[in-house]
């Protein structure tokens, strides 16, 4: 059995080679939702193919915008995969550091901790 | 499924908001009394682990990807939906923030579909399945597929509340698109527990190592 250590180095690793092969390799078709809204706006059929340049948004109600600064998990166009990989790699690590800091500190604000 | 903040208008995106509130205080008081020294490496390495499966999007025919939600995983490895909640809100959040997928407005709605009705569905219908098949991974497959299908369906029946797709062909949409994506989540869920089973066996939840393969 491995220790706590290796555990989390191991996942680390295991996280990252997903992000890096989700990089070369995710599928650039819109996801089930994204597909669902070109079909109810009539841009897609079904089980048809997606167009090139559909717009999902088409069907937005909402009124609210937000500019991420890394949209897409990319970091704009000339950056290119390079770009995705920082994005992808900058993400995993980010997610384990919040949810490493959130756990910590609930775990400290316990008052008569039992560990 | 991560709703963009164009898909539900700003009155409806509120009470989402609250509603997830309610359920991420809740996961709030499970991670503080669940949480140890041997768990935090494991809630990390999920969290870690479900926001890279989500970036990658999975061709499933039809002009349509899918990536996995992860909320079954979370809530069957350590036992309680409310760590899908715990997991997938902060997850939610850095992709809503950092990577703008899916909206700010919207996270109230995106973390109860995917983190309260992802993580519930799937804990307790792993539940049930191991009372009747016995088999942790088969039962962790199927509650994956079920955690994937129903957040899509309720997804769908949202957007037609906002008015955004119309009930019929969004339910049908959603639910073709994501019972495909579903079973793509189901295998990766089941090969996952068995991976952090035989790492880990006393960190994954009793139900789980209790069972031989």
């Amino acid at each position: 059995m491995i220790d706590n250590k290796t555990f989390l180095v191991a996942g680390i690793i295991i996280a990252i080679l997903i992000g890096v092969v989700a990089v070369f390799l995710a599928s650039g078709d819109p996801d089930g939702l994204e597909s669902t809204a070109l079909v109810v706006s009539g841009q897609k059929d079904l089980t048809g193919l997606s167009p090139e340049d559909g717009d999902p948004e088409e069907v937005g109600t909402g009124t609210f915008a937000y500019e991420s600064p890394m949209p897409d998990y990319s970091l704009g166009e000339s950056l290119g995969q390079m770009g995705g990989l920082i994005a992808i790699v900058a993400g995993i690590i980010l997610t384990l550091l919040v949810v490493l800091g959130a756990s910590y500190i609930l775990k400290m604000s316990r008052k008569g901790s039992k560990t | 499924m991560h709703i963009p903040d164009a898909f539900i208008p700003l009155p409806q995106a509120a009470i989402y908001w609250i509603i997830a509130l309610v359920f991420l205080a809740l996961a709030v008081k499970w991670a503080r009394s669940e949480i140890n020294e041997d768990k935090i490496p494991l809630i990390a390495v999920l969290a870690a682990g479900i926001f890279a499966l989500q970036s990658f999007n999975l061709p499933v025919s039809m002009g349509t990807s899918g990536h996995l939600v992860g909320g079954a995983l979370a809530a069957i490895v350590l036992g309680s939906p409310f760590a899908a909640v715990f997991i997938l809100t902060l997850v939610l959040i850095i992709q809503g923030f950092i990577f703008g997928d899916g909206g700010i407005t919207t996270m109230g709605a995106n973390i109860i579909n995917m983190g309260v009705i992802g993580g519930f569905v799937g804990f307790y219908s792993y539940q049930g399945l191991l009372k009747m098949i016995k088999n942790p991974y088969v039962s962790a497959g199927v509650a994956a597929w079920l955690a994937c299908l129903i957040p899509a369906l309720a997804c769908a029946v949202e957007m037609a509340v906002a008015g955004t797709f119309p009930l019929v062909p969004g339910l049908v949409a959603m639910g073709i698109y994501h019972a495909i994506i579903g079973v793509i989540e189901g295998i990766v869920t089941a090969i996952v527990i068995y991976a952090l089973a035989t790492a880990r066996p006393d960190l994954v939840d009793s139900s789980i190592r209790g069972t031989p393969a």
